[in-house]
Order: structure tokens, then C-alpha cells, then sequence
């Protein structure tokens, strides 16, 4: 199957990603690679194996907390849950990132060189 | 600690993070191959596309154990330290809620602590306290050694002649040095006050020996130290503060020195009192400390005196030697001189440690007394396990509920654990504070008789001692407390019926052993306070030969600057002490008066040769050596010492050209059989200070006395005149007929009409004299005593708490009991018999503990044997009945139980 051209993530991007997917509620590594994949459509590649470093990242430094548990198919897995601190980052990685995007769409829609 | 040994338990069954990391991954790559089999793939290919996707596993999988060690890390220490304070803050609740009982278990603690740690303290000071001198296991003192007749050896200080033989022939120490007392009496220039310090003549190389420097100014050099020299002195840090203010400039400053002039040189650092009286033999008379250091010179004569032993000396050993081949170097040197000079002497040198020369003597008493107060560190301690095990069966309801509440059993262990690490910590800590004071009392009763005593006190082993026992307590106790809770029962212990439990057999049979032991350490201890008691009545009882009653004694110190003459000052310093003897009996209550160089039982004495005239030459090494004492006055009726046969000296024997001596009992058992026959017969008393010296005359024999201590065997004994002998220091012997103090005055009077120069010093009375040669005896057998008593009533709590606890668990039996028709007075004899057999079984261990422990103990007591019957079942029968008595009140309030009550309780 032949892949769309795609994005390489950027550094820190992917800890967002995964901030944003576990708000939605407590997931296991897997569910949250494929949440990725399924609202980006595949734009966003991300090395699968990579995911889980990140986790444990965020584990680390408080903003997700980790359980294991029975998983939808009966077998046992490590299931990660967003904590309050890591609500707070999101909310705050969140702006940055929008601030951020906003000024890259500007630069890249000013018609004009200025002055 | 129990809590990381708590988490590495923990991690023996949770999954290791290599195992975690790995599960996470498989799960992922089964859980895409899943997905693309459904898709259609072909198993085998979907799996290996999944791998593809996962991406390489193998950095990925070491990135996950790193970070999940570091999380578990991190997580482990943070719950550690929050549960230690909720189990501290819990503790303390908990104690507090239960006040009495905490009350009871800290006060026993702390007493048994205290005391341990007092007498830890002592051992600390004395024995394992490195000597504030440095690299001190290099130091070593050396000794003549002189084997008498009865092949008895004792060590003798050295001979100028000896001593700058061994300097200049032994190569196996960095220095030598020597060194003796040398009292001072002590004027500030421009003042006229007098102050008496103790002083000693040193070699230049003392200071080097120990490794001190002084804070200012300098020590002696080799120039210093040659006849003709000039006055120069190296005084105390104490010295320097105390009479001159600590003066900056006090280098270079003069001081008047029994009476010359001497520049201070230097000032030694605070603490330094090298020699100190009671690390050395007593016989040698050095001060408690020194204060003042004067070079000491030999002159000519000096360097060929082999007969005046008068010197102390100490080595540093060389960086590549030992003791042991100092000594058999020093040995061969002995052997080379006699070989050459006088091949009949036995004589040796002798090279004993400064560590062990100032620690020996007492070593033994000390490690007895330490472990007797460890045995009641351990009765007091089974008291407080023994009450902890009592309240653990009340607690069971609560642990019950913080169990069904979900605390885990490694939990409520370590609450447990925590609570008495908190009452042990609280105890120890109080036991310190307890043992801060009781280090005083206990060196106040040995004063000047205990080496090191003077700066002894807490430091950083004591406080480690301590933190120990309070560790070890608080495990211990914690782990004794939990092995009692009854964990099967947690569960259902609910049930309000359970909680009268009885406790299971081991419990019930545990406490009863651990009673049974106070009851036989107790037992122990009694047994040797009571053979120490006997032993001091019998020193007391003991006739030392002399009258000490009304008698007083004081040093007399005429001023002699430079070097002592016997021949041109004797018979000048002989007028002058016959002349205060003289004046003080005409004085109004003074029965006798008289005086003695070394005076009986203040640790003096002097071993000099004698040898019968008319007897052929003794065989080589059996030269019959006698205690010599030079007298003045009416010596032996100022000491209550009896003529036996002929006469005291009197006024006739001051006449010039007259030779008397007088023997003892036992010098006239040895030499002539009887008293009687030694009368008349002549002796060569090779002591005195000149060579081939003529016969004396016995003028008389006196009755045996106790010259060193009262446990002493009868030693042979001579008397001089000091008219026919001269002798620098006498010490007077006063016998009044009411209080002797009131003869002081006379005395000072009497001393500054026969010169007014003379001091006057170690006033006393001849009482004191004796009580303090007891003091070490008094020492063990007050302090041995006192942790008798403590134990036996630490013992006796003991055995009431438990017998107590025994009827309140059985109130339901002992209702049911007098219900079929049990009568109070079976009750009480049932739980007599309880208690009897627990003090029996107690009693039986105790004995025959105690004929164990005699074995150590036997070298400190004196007339009573180490396994005195009478003391042995005296002790036994003292023990039982106070056990019994115990038993009464426990038993009396089991008759009282109300069957009816007793049995609707439950």
C-alpha cells in the first residue's frame, strides 16, 4: 500500500499528540498510536516503537500515571492515564502551539514581502 | 532501614521492570497484527509487518526499563518518607493515647539505659578513649623489673645510670624519655603567696615522645638540660589561666620556683597534665596532674648511679619496630650490664604500652561492672517486651480494624516497629540525660583512683553506644510485638468474645521464661553485691597495724632548691622535722606526734636490700628485700603502731654516730624465727644513700603494717631514724586526743618556727587516708549494689505484671473454678504456685549462673570465697521471698473474682 507523502514530527510535538489523546480518557499505548493515526490519516507517521518512550516520558514527569489492567480483548495491559498536571500542560502546550501555528499560517499567507 | 529492606522485599514480587517493558511491546505488536490479519494479511506476514511499523525494539525496550527503574526509584524513597511520618505521627498518638503504660516503658528503659550508659561512659573514658597523645600505641613505658626471692616481679622506676645506659644503647625508639614528680612551691614575682603545684623534671625528649607541642613559646632543647643550665619552665594551659590570666605574653616571663628563678618557656595546649598520678603506680607519688615542667639534668654522679631508683621512662617506638623486639633489645642491654657489674641481680627491663600501663589495673573491675549493668539492661528490657507483648493482646481489636480497614500485615509489622523505635529512642534519650549525672556520682566515688578519670564525659562512642541500644531496643521490642499479634485471628478478632484471649502457648510460656530470667540475672548480681560487701568488711575488719582514729596527716615541705644533698642538707632537715614533732607534742591535745616518708596506705612505699650480719652472702637473686621507711619524731605512738619487743626510737638514737634500726614481725619471723631473738642482732641496710654502708643495731620490733593495701600479705618491714638517714620529704602523723583537725593550726605554727619557707600539704586524716585506699573496692561494691537492687526490683515489676496479666486472662476460668466449688484459698495458691515455680526455675538458673560469673569475679574479693555457701543461699532465699511476696497481691485480687461476674463478662 503506498503511503501519502508525510510529516516527520517534530520534537515535543509528539508529547502533545499524546497528551491530547489520553484527555479524552485512560488508553494503552496501542489505542493511543491508532487514535494518532486515525485523526491524522496517516499524515502523521509516527515510528510506532517511538510512542512508548514518550509515554514513559510524560510518566515520568508526572503528567500521566500508569496502570495495568484487562484490556478490551481480556489481556492484561499497561493502561496510561492522564493526571492533573498533565491536564495543566496540555492546556498550556495547547496555546503555545496554536500561538505558534498561528504565526507560521501568517508567514506563509502574507501576500506581501514587508517593508 | 526496615523500610528499604520493606521496599526490597516488595520487589520480589512485583514484576521487574525488564518484564514490564517487554509485555508492553509484545502487546502492541500482537495488537497491530491483529488489526492486519483482520484486514486480510496473512498471519505470518502481518506479524512482520507489525514488527516493521513497531520499529527496533531492542533500544526502544532499554529506554522503558531505564525510565520505569528511575519512576519505581523516585516513587519508593517519596512513599517511604510519607509513611515513616504517618507511622511516626501514629507512634506518638498511640503512646500518648496510652500514657501509663508509655509512662511505665520509658521510665524502665531510661533507668536501664542510663545506668548502662553511665557506666559505658566510664569504659569509654578509661579503656577505649585512644590517649590524647599521638599515634599512642607507639608509646610505651619502661620499667625495672626485679624478681624477689618468692619469684614474685614488680616493676621499679629506672636509675640515672640505668636510663642513659638504654638512651645511649638501644636503637629501637624514635626518643626516650624521663621523667618524676617534682613538687614546686610556686610565687609569682612581687607576690608573697605560695602556692604548692605539682611539677616534674623531664628529659627534653618527653614532649617529643608524646607528640605534644606547646600553643606558645617553646619546650626544653638538649641545652637546657645540662648542669649549669639555665632556669627555664614549661607550664599547663590550666597553670597559665589560673595564675596568670592566660597572658599573651606570658613567654619569657619570670616565676619564683620553691624559691629560685625560672623563665617560662612555653605553655603546653589545654588538656596536657602528662604525668598524671593515676595512670601511673601509685608508689611513684606523681600528682593528679602536672602543672609545671623542668628540665631534668644528670650530673657525673648522676650517670653512675645504678642504686637510686627514682626515675619513670617512656620511649616512642620506631616506625619499624615492635614492642617485642624493644623489649628483647632493652632485655639483652640488662643482661650485657649485668653480665659486667653485678651477676647475682635478677633485674630485667620491662616495656608495657602507655594504653595498657594506664588501663590494666582497672580493666578487669570495670568490665564487671559492665556487664552487670548490661544485666539490667536486659531485665529492664524484658519488663518493657514483656508489657509490649501484654498490650498487643488488648490491641488486637485495633490492629483488627486497621486490617479489615486494609493495612496490610507488612504494615501494621512496621507500625509496630516504628512505635518502639519511638518509645526505645525516647527512653535512650532520657537514659542519656539519666546518665550524664550518674557518670559524676560514680566518679565521685573513686577519687584519684581511677586513670583518666579527670576528663571523662560524652562524646561521639558514648552517643553511638547509645543510639545502638535504642536501635536494637526498638527492633527487638518491634519485632517481639508483632511476632505476639496473632495475625490468623485479624480477620475475626472483630467478634468482641475473641479479644479475652489467653494468648497462645508460646506466648504465655515466653513471658514466663523471660521473667524467669530477670528472676535469675537478679539473682546473679545479688549474689556478687553481697560477696563484694563482704569483702569490703572484711578489708575494714582487717587490722592494718596502725590506729587510724584521731590521727591527722599532712605533707611537710621544706624549701630545697636545685639538687638534693643528702649529706650536707640531712642532718639540717633531721633537726628541723624533730624539731616540729618536738614542739607539736608539747602542744595542748596532742597525744604523740611524729613522721614517716612513705605513710602507710596512701600508695607510697619504698623496697630497699638488707642483709644480716653474720649470715653468709646470699645465693645470687636472694638478697632479702625489705619495705623501708625513714622516721621522725615519736613516729610509732603517733601511729598507734605497737613495740613488740625492745624500744621505739627515741632522743638517744639523734646522737651523732648512733646506727638503730627497727624491724617488723615478720622481718623477725623470716630472719630469726622469733620476735625475740632479733633484738640486738645486726643488719646491713643497703638502701641507704652511700656506699658499704656499716651495720645497724635492732633496737626494737613492731607489729606487721599494711603498707600498700589492706589485702596485702605481711611484707618484711624496716624503721630508720632520719638523724641517721637523711630523707627530703616526711609526711607528719599527729594523733590528738579530740578532733585532729584542731591540731592544723600547731602544725602550721610548728612548721614556720622550724623554717619559715615550709608548706604545708595533703592535710588529712588518717581515716580519709584509709578510706581512700578502699575507694576502688567501694567503687564496685556500691555501684554492683546499686544495680542489684535496681534489677531485683526491676525483676520483682516484672514478675507482678505478669502474674497480674495471668489472672485478669483467666477471670473466666477462675469464675467457672469457684463456681464448681473452688475455694478463694485454692485460687490463691494456684497462682502462688504460678509464680513460685517461675522464681524457682529463676532461682536455679541464677545460681548456677552465678558460679559461672565467679570465675571473673573471684580476683576482686578477699577474704570470702568465690562460692560462699552462706552467700549463695543467703541471696537465693532473698530473692524467693521477695518473689513470693510479689506473688500475694495478684493472687488475692484472683479470689476476689465474682464468679457470677466473671462468667457474664464474656
Amino acid at each position: 500500500m503506498p503511503r501519502p507523502s508525510n510529516l516527520d514530527l517534530l520534537q515535543g510535538t509528539l508529547d502533545l499528540l499524546v497528551l491530547k489523546t489520553l484527555s479524552w480518557g485512560p488508553a494503552h499505548g496501542y489505542s493511543v498510536a491508532r487514535w494518532i493515526q486515525e485523526l491524522t490519516n496517516d499524515v502523521l507517521q509516527i515510528g510506532e516503537g517511538s510512542l512508548y518512550p514518550a509515554l514513559h516520558r510524560l510518566e515520568e514527569r508526572g503528567w500521566v500515571e500508569s496502570e495495568w489492567r484487562r484490556s478490551e480483548n481480556n489481556r492484561k495491559a499497561k493502561f496510561y492515564r492522564l493526571t492533573n498536571t498533565g491536564r495543566a500542560q496540555l492546556r498550556a502546550e495547547s496555546q503555545t502551539w496554536t500561538r505558534f501555528t498561528d504565526a507560521i499560517g501568517k508567514v506563509l499567507q502574507a501576500s506581501e514581502q514587508p517593508a | 532501614m526496615t523500610d528499604s529492606l520493606w521496599v526490597r522485599l516488595r520487589d520480589v514480587f512485583r514484576p521487574s521492570a525488564r518484564a514490564e517493558a517487554s509485555d508492553e511491546i509484545a502487546f502492541h505488536i500482537e495488537m497491530r497484527a491483529r488489526e492486519l490479519v483482520e484486514q486480510g494479511h496473512d498471519p505470518r506476514e502481518a506479524r512482520a509487518m507489525a514488527e516493521e511499523r513497531f520499529g527496533p525494539v531492542l533500544p526502544i525496550e532499554a529506554d522503558l526499563i531505564d525510565s520505569t527503574q528511575r519512576r519505581r526509584q523516585r516513587e519508593d524513597r517519596a512513599e517511604v518518607l510519607m509513611n515513616l511520618r504517618q507511622d511516626l505521627s501514629f507512634a506518638v498518638r498511640s503512646l500518648r493515647k496510652n500514657s501509663a503504660f508509655a509512662a511505665t516503658a520509658i521510665a524502665t528503659l531510661a533507668l536501664g539505659v542510663g545506668a548502662t550508659v553511665a557506666v559505658f561512659t566510664v569504659v569509654n573514658g578509661v579503656l577505649l578513649r585512644p590517649l590524647p597523645y599521638k599515634d599512642p600505641s607507639r608509646i610505651a613505658m619502661i620499667w625495672i623489673s626485679n624478681t624477689n626471692p618468692q619469684g614474685v616481679t614488680s616493676d621499679l622506676p629506672l636509675t640515672s645510670g640505668f636510663f642513659t645506659d638504654i638512651q645511649r644503647e638501644s636503637s629501637q625508639f624514635e626518643a626516650i624519655a624521663a621523667f618524676r614528680f617534682s613538687p614546686y612551691s610556686l610565687s609569682v614575682a612581687g607576690s608573697v603567696d605560695k602556692q604548692r603545684v605539682a611539677g616534674a623534671r623531664v628529659s627534653p625528649a618527653l614532649f617529643q615522645v608524646l607528640g605534644v607541642r606547646p600553643i606558645t613559646g617553646q619546650t626544653f632543647t638538649k641545652e637546657h638540660a645540662v648542669v649549669g643550665g639555665p632556669n627555664v619552665a614549661v607550664i599547663s594551659h590550666d597553670l597559665w589561666q589560673r595564675q596568670f590570666g592566660g597572658d599573651a605574653a606570658i613567654v619569657g616571663k619570670r616565676v619564683d620556683l620553691s624559691g629560685q628563678p625560672f623563665t617560662i618557656l612555653g605553655v603546653m595546649p589545654a588538656g596536657f597534665t602528662f604525668p598524671r598520678g593515676a595512670e601511673l603506680p601509685p608508689a611513684f607519688q606523681f600528682a593528679l596532674r602536672t602543672d609545671v615542667w623542668t628540665p631534668l639534668v644528670f650530673d657525673s654522679t648522676d650517670l653512675r648511679n645504678y642504686g637510686t631508683m627514682n626515675l619513670s621512662a617512656m620511649g616512642r617506638l620506631s616506625a619499624t619496630t615492635s614492642p617485642v623486639a624493644a623489649q628483647s633489645e632493652l632485655s639483652a642491654i640488662m643482661k650485657r650490664f649485668l653480665a659486667e657489674n653485678a651477676p647475682r641481680l635478677k633485674l630485667g627491663y620491662h616495656v608495657v604500652s602507655l594504653v595498657d600501663q594506664a588501663g590494666k589495673k582497672v580493666k578487669r573491675g570495670l568490665l564487671i561492672l559492665f556487664g552487670a549493668v548490661v544485666c539490667v539492661l536486659l531485665i529492664a528490657s524484658a519488663n518493657v517486651a514483656s508489657l509490649l507483648v501484654a498490650r498487643v493482646s488488648n490491641r488486637q481489636r485495633e490492629l483488627a480494624v486497621r486490617a479489615a480497614l486494609g493495612a496490610g500485615r507488612g504494615r501494621i509489622a512496621r507500625q509496630l516497629v516504628t512505635e518502639n523505635l519511638v518509645l526505645a529512642g525516647t527512653g535512650t534519650a532520657l537514659g542519656v540525660v539519666i546518665s550524664y549525672w550518674a557518670t559524676k556520682v560514680m566518679l565521685a566515688l573513686v577519687p584519684g583512683a581511677m586513670p583518666r578519670a579527670d576528663d571523662i564525659g560524652l562524646d561521639w562512642r558514648v552517643l553511638s553506644f547509645a543510639a545502638l541500644v535504642a536501635l536494637l531496643g526498638g527492633v527487638v521490642f518491634g519485632v517481639a510485638a508483632s511476632a505476639s499479634v496473632s495475625w490468623s485471628r485479624l480477620a475475626g478478632s472483630l467478634h468482641a468474645g475473641d479479644l479475652r484471649s489467653t494468648g497462645t502457648l508460646s506466648q504465655r510460656y515466653g513471658r514466663r521464661f523471660l521473667v524467669a530470667a530477670e528472676v535469675a540475672l537478679s539473682l546473679m548480681l545479688l549474689i556478687g553485691a553481697a560477696l563484694l560487701t563482704r569483702t569490703f568488711v572484711e578489708l575494714q575488719r582487717v587490722r592494718p597495724g596502725f590506729n587510724a582514729k584521731n590521727v591527722l596527716t599532712a605533707g611537710v615541705g621544706l624549701p630545697i632548691a636545685g639538687r638534693f644533698d643528702p649529706f650536707a642538707d640531712g642532718p639540717a632537715w633531721a633537726a628541723k622535722m624533730n624539731g616540729i614533732a618536738a614542739q607539736l607534742s608539747t602542744s595542748p591535745g596532742v597525744v604523740a606526734a611524729g613522721a614517716v616518708s612513705s605513710l602507710p596506705l596512701s600508695g607510697a612505699f619504698e623496697s630497699g636490700g638488707t642483709r644480716i650480719v653474720g649470715r653468709p652472702t646470699p645465693a645470687p637473686g636472694q638478697a632479702p628485700s625489705a619495705q623501708y621507711n625513714v622516721v621522725a619524731g615519736n613516729y610509732f605512738a603517733a601511729a598507734g603502731i605497737n613495740v613488740l619487743a625492745g624500744r621505739a626510737f627515741d632522743t638517744g638514737d639523734d646522737e651523732p654516730g648512733r646506727r638503730g634500726i627497727i624491724v617488723n614481725q615478720e622481718f623477725a619471723r623470716v630472719h630469726f624465727g622469733s620476735v625475740a631473738d632479733a633484738v640486738g642482732r645486726d643488719v646491713v641496710a643497703t638502701f641507704e644513700f652511700r656506699n658499704n654502708a656499716a651495720p645497724r643495731t635492732i633496737v626494737g620490733v613492731v607489729e606487721n603494717v599494711k603498707q600498700t593495701a589492706l589485702d596485702d600479705p605481711a611484707a618484711p618491714q624496716v624503721y630508720v631514724p632520719q638523724s641517721q638517714m637523711a630523707y627530703p620529704g616526711l609526711t607528719f602523723v599527729i594523733r590528738t586526743k579530740g578532733d585532729p583537725m584542731t591540731a592544723v593550726p600547731a602544725l602550721r605554727e610548728a612548721a614556720r618556727a622550724a623554717d619559715p619557707g615550709a608548706t604545708l600539704n595533703d592535710v588529712r586524716l588518717m581515716d580519709d587516708v584509709v578510706a581512700l585506699s578502699l575507694a576502688r573496692q567501694r567503687f564496685s561494691m556500691t555501684l554492683i549494689g546499686t544495680f542489684a537492687a535496681l534489677a531485683l526490683v526491676l525483676a520483682i515489676v516484672g514478675l507482678y505484671g505478669v502474674l497480674a496479666l495471668i489472672v485478669g486472662q483467666r477471670r473466666r476460668e477462675i469464675g467457672v473454678r469457684m463456681a464448681l466449688g473452688a475455694r478463694p484459698s485454692d485460687v490463691v495458691r494456684m497462682i502462688v504456685g504460678e509464680g513460685a515455680r517461675v522464681a524457682a526455675l529463676g532461682v536455679i538458673i541464677g545460681v548456677g549462673g552465678a558460679f559461672a560469673m565467679m570465675r571473673v569475679l573471684g580476683a576482686l574479693l578477699y577474704g570470702v570465697s568465690a562460692t560462699d555457701t552462706l552467700t549463695f543461699a543467703g541471696a537465693s532465699v532473698v530473692v524467693a521471698t521477695i518473689a513470693l511476696a510479689a506473688t500475694y497481691a495478684p493472687a488475692r485480687r484472683a479470689a476476689r473474682v465474682d464468679p457470677k461476674a466473671a462468667l457474664v463478662a464474656e
